[in-house]
């Protein structure tokens, strides 16, 4: 490697100012009497200079900076909240029905066990698996049909969002409903979460946790989306073929 | 970023306040249209506040922040950008935008001289391999210092180094390139 070739790897690092005192003393020394590295030196500082213009890629004047922060905690805000309690659940209609069937069906037992003759000593056991099995089988009745109800308010909500028509303005749609429905899909999926697993429910799981990726994109979407954000949405739809999984898997659980 | 940690709105506002135009200008050395370039920094400051968890005070928050910025950027790049240069529609409205501006300076051919030389210089680092534009874009644009962009990118500060060297040599040698349309300015 020739003089000027050694010189020249160590430029940028010069105009950077991170080199050791000895090699800033060697750069210098041969910038003085090098008039090709001295232009090279002296480009590399204009480049540098021009990369450290305030105007390149500069964000627009007229765009709406101060606004920004109290836009985005308004969004923040409204996410849905990943700790789920009762009051903030609003649970639905439906699985508040489920619920209280299961603490109907838990009721009865408690109150036929608190009442029924007791059995010999060695049959006891034996009823109380009759017991769990029973409470088994509620429990699976009830994730099914908690998996079935979501994906069937994930196909209508994915239908509505591709034919999304109310328009905000000229180039922007008006998905606020959608938003909402996807926050409320978001809690039914947070019940089947917190339910026990079910056999023969892998693929329904698979793809509720598919359709949940996508909720929490929508959910966090603006109310007024553009035509462009909506056929990514559809492109996403189609890429993952989410119409066609939910309808094979749930005529499955069916 | 502790307080945002336990939910404090207050200093989420603040940290947006703070980094939005410096984040934006990183973005957007991947995204050209502005729109999307919107869209992932509002993308951008919403995973800072849902995964703010994960950041631990022993990493400069900085460095975290551009990271998701950055891979943000990147996955939107890949889904729409891809290939895509400036449409005639940005160009004019860029233009539009600049003859707007230029008319009211009060030196309206230098203005102009820096617009494209600007112009020329995005679309330059625009055109940099990624590992070279995230030097660039992280320790110019953010600025970051060379050991704060090694930690921000998980990489030795060597790295860094001979990244930055090949960028600036390579941004150099695109401009002179358009030393035809630059003739007016030395480079």
């Amino acid at each position: 490697m020739s003089n000027c070739e050694a010189i020249r790897e160590l430029l940028v690092f010069h105009s950077e100012g991170v080199l050791a005192p000895e090699n800033i003393r060697q750069v210098e020394e041969h910038l003085v009497s090098c008039a090709a590295c001295r232009e090279e030196s002296e480009q590399i500082g204009r480049i540098r200079g021009w990369l450290k213009d305030p105007g390149l890629f500069e964000p627009e004047h007229d765009m709406a900076w101060d606004l920004l922060p109290e836009k985005l905690a308004g969004r923040v805000a409204s996410l849905p909240s990943r700790r789920w309690n009762l009051t903030s659940l609003g649970l639905s209609r439906w699985a508040r029905a489920v619920a209280a069937v299961a603490v109907l069906a838990g009721g009865l037992i408690w109150m036929m066990r608190l009442h029924a003759p007791r059995p010999p000593a060695g049959q006891v056991a034996q009823a109380g698996s009759g017991n769990a099995a029973f409470l088994d089988r509620v429990r699976t009745v009830y994730t099914r049909e908690a998996t079935v109800q979501y994906l069937d308010g994930c196909h209508a909500l994915l239908l509505d969002l591709a034919r999304a028509e109310r328009k905000c303005d000229r180039n922007h749609f008006d998905v606020s409903l959608e938003i909402a429905r996807a926050r409320q899909l978001l809690q039914q999926k947070r019940m089947i979460d917190a339910a026990p697993n079910v056999p023969n429910l892998e693929q329904a799981r698979s793809l509720c946790d598919d359709l949940e990726r996508f909720l929490v994109n929508l959910s966090t979407s603006r109310e007024c989306e553009t035509g462009d954000a909506l056929q990514l949405m559809e492109r996403s739809i189609e890429r993952g073929q989410l119409l066609l999984r939910i309808h094979v898997v749930s005529s499955d659980i069916s | 970023m502790r307080q945002v940690q336990q939910g404090d709105m207050h200093a989420y506002q603040e940290i947006v306040q703070r980094y939005q135009k410096k984040v934006y200008r990183v973005i957007s050395t991947y995204i050209h249209n502005r729109e999307d370039a919107l869209e992932v920094l509002q993308d951008t400051f919403l995973k800072v506040y849902t995964a703010r968890s994960t950041w631990e005070s022993r990493f400069s928050f900085a460095g975290w922040l551009y990271r998701i910025a950055i891979n943000a950027s990147i996955d939107r790049f890949r889904r729409t950008d891809r290939g895509r240069t400036a449409s005639l529609e940005d160009v004019m409205e860029s233009q539009i935008h600049q003859s707007a501006t230029v008319g009211a300076s009060a030196d309206p051919l230098g203005k102009l001289r820096g617009q494209e030389r600007r112009r020329l210089l995005e679309n330059a680092v625009r055109r940099l391999p990624q590992r070279q534009r995230e030097v660039v874009s992280l320790r110019f644009f953010a600025e970051m210092k060379l050991e704060e962009v090694a930690a921000a990118l998980d990489c030795p500060l060597g790295t860094v180094k001979s990244n930055l060297h090949k960028a600036v040599i390579g941004l150099k040698e695109m401009m002179l390139k358009q030393k035809g349309v630059l003739d007016y300015e030395q480079l």
